[in-house]
Order: C-alpha cells, then structure tokens, then sequence
C-alpha cells in the first residue's frame, strides 16, 4: 500500500489545496486514502472474507477445546468470540502501521502541496478510524450469524473500541519504528501477547493483564455477547485508555515530525 | 537487495559463488538493521519470558505423544508449546518480507545471467539464518522456566516449524503483498499452532494435515519425554521437503516470468 496523492475533493477538486477550507481538505485526505486502500483487491478480500473466515475459524478449532471452570462459555463460542476481537483489532493495527510507514513519502508530498502535517496526521488517523469501523462491521455480522448476542449495541461498541485502540497502536508503531517488517514483528508480538492474556482462553489472573489493550474491549465484549450487559467502570476505563493513547501517539507524531523538520 | 558485484560471478557463470555472494548480501542487509536483529532476539525471548510467568502455577492432563497421559505444570506446557509456535510467527513474517524485497533484484540477477537454483539457495539459506536465531533465543528463554528432556529435539522442532512457515510466508509473498502477507501470517501461525495442535485440547482429525502438527507435537514429545517417536521426524522433514519442493517451484516461475 502506498501512500498516494491522488485526491479528489468533489467541487474544491480543482482549487489548490491551500485556498480549500480545513475540513474539505481533511475531506479529501480521508477520501483518498480510503479509495487508495479499497482499490487493492486483496484488501478488499481482506476487510470482507477473512474476518468470517478467523471468526469461524477459531470457533471450530477451538470447540476440541476442555471447557475449562474459568471459561465463561462453552469454548466454541469463546473461540468466536475471541476471533471477532482479534480480527477486528489486528486489521485496524495493521492499516494503522501500514498507513503511517508507507504514507512518508506521500505526505512529503502533499506537503509541498500546500497540506498540512496536522492535517495529514489527522487524515491517516480518519482513515484507519473509517477502515476500523468497517472491519468491525463485517466481523460483528460474521459473528451475530454464528452466536446470540444478548446486547448488540454494545457488543458492536466494543468490537469498535478494540479496532480503534490497535488501530492507534499501529500508528504508534509505525511513528516510532517506520520499517515495514520490524514494524509487523512488533505488532504481531504485541497483539498476540495481548490476546492470549485477555481471551479469556488462558486463565490469568495478574493485575498486569489490565494494561493490556485488549484487557478492556475483551471484558466488554464477552459480557455484552454473553450476558448482555457492559460494566460502566470497564467502558470508562477502556475510553479512558484510548485518550492517553491518543494522546501518547499524538506526541509521538509531534516529536517525530518535529525532528523531521529540524534534520 | 542487492548483489555486491553480481558481474564478476555472473559472468563467470559459478554458481556456488553466486549464491555466495546473493546470500552473503542478503546477510549484510541485515547487519545493516540493528533494530531487526534485536527485535529478532528480544521479541521471542518476551513473548515466551513474560507469557510463562504470568500463567497460573497449576497442573493440567497433557498427552505426550509416544509416552502416554502426564500431568504437567502450566508454564512447563506453554514454555514448550509457545517455542515452535515463536519460530513458526518469525518464519512466516520473515518468508513474506524476504520474498518481497528480493523479487525485482532476483528477477534482474537471474536476467543477468545468474542460475535460478543459487539465488534460490541463497534466499533458502537467509531464511534458515533467520530460522536458527530465531530457534536458539527461543530454547534459551524456555530454559529458563523449564528444562525440556530433550533440548536438542526441541530445538529441532522449533526449526523445522520456523523453516515450515518461512517457506509458506515465501509462498504467500508470491500471491499477496505485504500488509496481506502479515495479516495471513499472523493468523495461519496462531489458527494451526496456538488452536489446532494446542496440547492441551483434544486435536481435531485434520489437525494431522496441517503444518503445525509435527513441529508441535515433536516439541511436546521433547518436552516431557525422553523418548521421541521416530515417526514424527520422517513428518515433519516429508512435509518441509513437500513444502520447500512447492516454494522452489513457484519462486523458481516467479523468477524465471519476471
């Protein structure tokens, strides 16, 4: 996936960049790197057939699973379970790495063009917030077709939330590390870490579980599936988690672009 | 990735010498990486370190293959299970990136003259580099939790399941590009590896089929028992020989088109 910088902005299509207000050019940042992501067959194939295929796919393998005391459902479901988050999550992180690595010399460009780096930044994270939402989406009906779900706003607001925080942690990575396969080996360790211990699948009970991630759209999840409720204290603690990231990524940008600019 | 001085070898028409020098550059490229070589050793021995100290300390049933029914510390279970399954994520991530960035440049040698089959070898061998680093730091960490029966068998099993996906991780760069090629590495190592084969659940039938099911079972065998069934060896090399014939095959096409 390349960052490219071929944007069409509607009516302020053929006015330059610098004379558009903000919001058409965030607009049109977002547009463009949406319609550059989906005009990749491949990942088309991969935001519809693989969610379906993972959440069907850790159903099956694990219905040979013991149903152990600590699982809070038969470990079929549990699987499915598991796979919607994961799924769901890892893509956003993935086109949050892949969004920030391959965009440099792009936005370089777009730069030169009259964009902003604040409106650039925000264009990539509109864009891996818009691709997450999708993903979500096809994963969360993949996964309804499949199991009850005793409350499904919430359960969908929690596939969200997972998406949206390793969506912001793939731009984290790439920010930091702008390598392509260091950037993949870190994300793939770092969710699968997470994942094993907040699936519900391990039995663990350390209080370092909570600063994961996952630890908090996973909790919220299984109990909106599974018993159709969502913990307040958990939802604010997973939106909390989400700010400072946020803001961690945020300052990782402007540290970043800041040195950038004085190289 | 580039060839040194490709010119000199391949007009000379040597080809141990070209898959020297192709592999030689290869491994320059990544000394040149500092960032990935230590990623390469820390992140096994984190994955494996920290997962196995935070699992509780309680026991569970494991079917040991060729030694009957144990029952078994936890983080003894996943100090050897999580070994192959680490080799088989870095194999995989390593096979789609090496793939990706030597196509153009293997195409261009292989236009200039080079055989085929040494810029093969030499792309097999980066990974087999890779698959080694990747198996001692893995052992090592597991050492450090649990001493396995047979260290050497376990290493062996970590390599074969590294080389394994490595192959296929090169296979899935051929047909897909990179963002892709991590997404069905991520999940193809954890479906087979961490579900699947996982010892502590009753293996469904097609579990044989798959690439994990050697590795992993030769681990658990090595783990906890000092005799290891042959029969597991002869499947693990047959499918890295099935495996490394098909990848041979495509990547020698892929060449031969480009």
């Amino acid at each position: 996936m390349s960052g490219g910088a071929t944007a069409s902005g509607g009516d302020t299509a053929g006015r330059p960049p610098a004379d558009r207000t903000r919001r058409d050019r965030l607009a049109t940042g977002v547009l463009a790197h949406v319609r550059e992501f989906l005009r990749e067959p491949v990942h088309v194939v991969l935001l519809l057939a693989l969610p379906p295929l993972v959440v069907e796919g850790y159903g099956r393998a694990m219905a040979s699973f013991p149903e152990f005391p600590y699982m809070t459902a038969v470990p079929a479901t549990l699987g499915r379970i598991n796979g919607a988050v994961f799924a769901a999550a890892f893509l956003a992180g993935l086109i949050g790495l892949f969004q920030v690595v391959s965009a440099v010399q792009a936005d370089g460009r777009l730069g030169v063009c009259g964009f902003s780096r604040t409106e650039l930044f925000v264009s990539r994270l509109g864009t891996v917030a818009a691709v997450s939402v999708g993903s979500a989406v096809v994963t969360f009906a993949t996964l309804w077709w499949r199991v009850d779900v005793a409350a499904p706003a919430a359960a969908f607001g929690a596939l969200v939330l997972a998406a949206l925080t390793y969506g912001l942690i793939g731009v984290l990575i790439g920010t930091v590390l702008p390598r392509e396969l260091e950037g993949s080996l870190v994300l793939v360790f770092v969710s699968d870490f997470d994942d094993f211990l907040a699936s519900g699948i391990v039995d663990v009970d350390s209080p370092v579980v909570t600063l994961l991630p996952l630890h908090y759209p996973h909790a919220l999840f299984r109990s909106a599936v599974l018993e159709g409720a969502a913990a307040t204290d958990e939802a604010l603690a997973g939106l909390a988690y989400l700010g400072v990231l946020f803001l961690v990524v945020l300052g990782a940008y402007v540290r970043v672009a800041s040195g950038g600019e004085g190289a | 990735m580039s060839v040194d001085s490709p010119r000199s070898t391949v007009e000379s028409g040597d080809s141990s010498s070209t898959a020297l020098a192709a592999f030689a550059s290869g491994i320059r490229e990544y000394a040149r990486t500092p960032v990935l070589l230590a990623l390469f050793v820390f992140l096994p021995a984190y994955l494996i370190g920290a997962f196995t100290r935070l699992v509780p300390a309680s026991t569970a049933p494991l079917d040991v293959p060729g030694a009957g029914t144990q029952t078994v510390e936890m983080a003894s279970v996943y100090a050897v299970f999580m070994v192959p399954l680490v080799g088989a994520l870095v194999g995989a991530l390593a096979g789609v990136f090496l793939m990706q960035t030597a196509r153009e440049s293997d195409a261009r040698l292989v236009v200039a003259g080079a055989n085929p089959a040494s810029v093969l070898l030499a792309r097999f061998g980066l990974l087999a580099v890779v698959g080694v680093v990747v198996t001692g730091v893995s052992v090592a960490t597991a050492a450090t939790v649990f001493g396995p029966e047979r260290p050497l068998v376990l290493a062996g099993a970590t390599l074969l399941a590294a080389l394994v996906y490595g192959l296929l991780g090169v296979l899935a760069g051929l047909v897909v590009d990179r963002l892709a090629g991590v997404y069905l590495a991520l999940f193809g190592t954890m479906l087979d590896l961490f579900l699947v084969q996982n010892p502590l659940a009753d293996s469904p039938e097609y579990a044989r089929l798959l690439p994990g099911h050697a590795p992993v079972d030769l681990a658990v065998a090595a783990g906890f028992s000092a005799d290891v069934p042959l029969s597991l060896v002869g499947e693990g090399i047959a499918f890295l020989l099935v495996v490394g014939v098909v990848t041979a095959v495509a990547l020698y096409r892929s060449m031969r088109v480009s």
